[in-house]
């Protein structure tokens, strides 16, 4: 029987596996995929409860959730091919000034 | 509601977002969040929400992670550049700030009893019904979304500009 419960403890594992991607990766590149998975496990669980309460308005928010995250990786990539032609590294410790 | 599907599914999207996260090489990161997305819509249709799974593969699968695959390459990264990112000293803060989340959800789950007792309800996300909930109720922040679409556009396009300016500079120097 899959009830709501199981849905919310796999959106967990997954929101789990990408925090440790986002605190652990000093590469700029792959903090931005583990960001892409936080997003993905909040998408399974709004999704989860749309249909477990009989209400639309989470799927509705899944859909601007993603229309949010095509802007955010576009704005993110941008920077990160900046970055690598500025300092031809994509390393976050690199990025010591506020100013260059 | 198969049960079947949501194991299925579940241990793949899983093992892809592990390998996300692990492998070494840009290319698999990359290609094994295209495995957990497209897993992530399969979940979707097996919960009934057909209209978001569609575009989450059209817009995610689809356009943000060949986005992703274009920078890896247009990059030039290699595999020896990114195993020696992983030697951070804070790696392991970051594993038990994991750990204690999986933990404090793991309890959240255990009080969360009430969830077991919701039953499925008849919510079917096709596009007839999401439609018309998006072009009535929801019409204001689905045009401010198309407002932020295009801040980005502009904000891309003013980087680009400065960094095409400044290798200009550059080049004079």
């Amino acid at each position: 029987m899959i009830t709501l419960g199981s849905y919310l403890a796999l959106s967990g594992i997954i929101f789990s596996i990408g925090l440790v991607g986002v605190m652990t990766s000093r590469n700029v590149l792959k903090v931005l995929l583990s960001l892409e998975l936080l997003l993905a496990a909040s998408n399974l669980s709004f999704v989860a409860f749309s249909k477990f309460n009989g209400d639309y308005a989470g799927q509705l928010i899944v859909f601007f959730v993603i229309l949010v995250a095509a802007a955010e990786v576009a704005i993110g990539l941008a920077i990160v091919v900046l970055m690598y032609r500025r300092l031809s590294t994509i390393q976050a410790d690199e990025l010591r000034t506020m100013k260059w | 509601m198969s049960p079947f599907f949501f194991y299925l599914f579940a241990f793949v999207l899983i093992f892809a977002s592990l390998s996300v996260v692990l492998a070494r090489n840009p290319l698999y990161n990359v290609l094994s969040l295209v495995v957990a997305i497209f897993s992530l819509s399969c979940l979707f249709v097996v919960l009934e929400a057909f209209f978001v799974g569609m575009i989450l593969l059209l817009v995610y699968a689809g356009a943000v992670l060949v986005f992703f695959l274009f920078v890896v390459m247009c990059l030039n990264l290699n595999a020896i550049s990114f195993a020696s990112a992983a030697q951070s000293r804070l790696r392991w803060l970051g594993g038990l700030a994991g750990l204690m989340f999986a933990s404090s959800f793991g309890l959240a789950m255990k009080s969360f009893m009430k969830a077991q007792a919701m039953e499925v309800s008849s919510v079917r996300g096709t596009i007839e019904t999401i439609g018309k909930i998006l072009f009535t109720d929801y019409l204001l922040p689905f045009e401010l979304t198309s407002l932020l679409l295009l801040i980005a556009i502009f904000g891309i396009v003013s980087l680009a500009q400065g960094a095409l300016s400044t290798g200009k500079e550059t080049d004079n120097i």
